[in-house]
This record gives structure tokens, sequence and C-alpha cells, in this order.
């Protein structure tokens, strides 16, 4: 049997070196067509899933919430490819957006009523202070024709 | 050349709507997942990427990118994030998801050190000291 360390490994390796194809990919082709692309990378596994198991005996509602988290999350690929396309480092980019389980957290403490436990509440705060020193960015400074422009 | 003035470059906005959105699929991946195995919940998740892919192209008005190397690339980061989910999904069958989740967490320093070899990204010290807490706060949050 497989240990869990490797298909753990694997999932870090396949994610980490994604970065990478995000930021090559947006270099390339526009946010909304690396959208388009990575879905059609998506439907590709869809047939090896399709064989592993079936919808159902699911709800309608659990599909409808699934179905919505689909796209909800294509709409966040969007707009990391956006954030990419717009300038963003992949070493600035990657890290920063992977501190989204911080709305996570903050949405089911609104609306499933669950508490942040004091570690979380650590987290929480570590990932507000790192997010936002890794989107400090000094501006770029102005000419100095800009600047006498300023003074005049 | 660069002063010490801090500004909110544009892509801080997409990545803070990239949080909220991904932020909220966690939620709903919350919520379905009670009834739904992660496989059935990866088979919706792509089901309902589709809509959005569609409109996409229809604001594209059918245009698409068709750049080799960009749809190579668009096309192994969709299969490089399933696989890397259906691998993580078999390491939860053997162990607990408070264990599974925080090491997984850890995959952007794989994304920092491939960028800083492959594409040549310099982190400042702020960011290099900001990566360092938000990977602290991956693995936290995450358990």
């Amino acid at each position: 049997m497989i240990h869990w360390m490797v298909y753990a490994s694997f999932a870090i390796v396949l994610w980490g070196v994604n970065g990478l194809f995000m930021k090559l990919g947006t270099n390339r082709v526009s946010a909304r067509s690396m959208v388009i692309w990575v879905t059609a990378g998506f439907l590709v596994l869809l047939p090896f899933m399709w064989k592993a198991t079936t919808l159902s005996g699911l709800s309608t509602g659990v599909i409808f919430v699934g179905l919505i988290a689909g796209a909800v999350n294509g709409l966040g690929n969007w707009a990391v490819f956006a954030c990419l396309e717009k300038g963003a480092k992949a070493s600035v980019a990657i890290p920063l957006t992977a501190l989204y389980p911080l709305c996570t957290v903050a949405l089911a403490t609104a609306f499933l009523k669950e508490r942040p436990t004091a570690l979380q509440w650590l987290g929480i705060a570590l990932a507000v202070a790192g997010g936002a020193m890794l989107s400090y960015e000094p501006a770029p400074a102005t000419s100095p024709e800009e600047q006498l422009h300023c003074v005049q | 050349m660069q002063t010490d003035r801090w500004y909110f470059p544009i892509w801080l906005w997409y990545a803070l709507l990239c949080i909220f959105w991904w932020g909220l699929w966690g939620f709903l991946s919350k919520i379905g997942s009670v009834a739904a195995s992660p496989l059935q919940m990866q088979i919706l998740f792509t089901l309902g990427m589709l809509p959005v892919a569609l409109g996409m192209l229809v604001q594209m008005r059918g245009k698409l990118d068709r750049n080799r190397e960009g749809v190579t690339y668009g096309l192994l980061s969709g299969v490089a994030t399933g696989v890397g989910t259906l691998g993580y999904y078999a390491a939860l069958r053997e162990q607990n998801a408070s264990v599974v989740t925080p090491l997984t967490g850890v995959f952007p320093v794989l994304t920092v050190l491939l960028a800083f070899v492959v594409l040549r990204e310099r982190l400042n010290k702020v960011q290099a000291g900001g990566m360092l807490l938000a990977l602290a706060a991956i693995v936290i949050l995450s358990i």
C-alpha cells in the first residue's frame, strides 16, 4: 500500500509547479483565455472521475451547492490569472491568494455560527500581517522631470 | 528605481478578489462535503466551472488566445491542479485532514522556489517576511 505521505507530496509538487504554469501561461495568453484552457484541463480528468464514482444518491441541494462552488472557483481562477496578468510576481500572488482560508473562516463564523479557536485566531492574525507584508510593493520613483513638474 | 512609499498596485485588487471567491468556494465546499464525497465534489466543481468558462468565451466573442505555449501551460495548470487534488484526497483516505491539509498547504514554497530559479523573481525583505508569516497562517488555518 502506498503511504499517505507519497500522495500528499504528489499534491504539493503538482500544486507548487502549477503556480509556475499559471504565471508562464498568463505571460502568453489573456486571463480569460487561461480560465478556458484550465477548465479544459480539468475536463480531461472528468471521465476518470466518472469511472470511480457517480452523482447518484446526492440531493438536488447538494448538487446545486457543488455546482455553485465550482462556478465560484472558476471566478477565483480568473481573478488570480488577472492578478498575474497585471504584473504580480508568482512568488507573491500564489502565497497571497493561498490565504483564502481566512475568508472561509470568516464566512463560517458569520453564517455557520462557528467560533474560531485560539489557534485559528493566531492563524488569522498571521494571515493578515503576512498578506499585508506580501503585498508591500514600493512605488516606482518619479523621474526628475516629473518631480520638477510637481514643484511647478 | 523605487521609493519606500507604499502604493496599492492594481494586481492587489485582483488578489483580494481571488481570496474572496476561493474563500467562498471553501465555504460552499464545507457545506457540500457533509453529504458528498470529495470525488463527487470534484466532479461538481468541474461541471460548475463550465458556465464561467463559457461566459468568458462569450465575453471574448469567441476570440480565444491560441498561443501554443500559453495553451499548453493552461491545460497543464488544469491537469496539475486536478491530479494534485486527487492525490490530496487519496492521502485523506489514509490520514486525518488535520495532518494532511496543513502539510499540503506548504505548496506555495515550491512555487516561490521555482519562480526564483525559472522566472528569476526576487522578493524584497518585507515580502520575504510576509511569505513566512503567510505560510505559518496557511498551516494553522488548515488544522
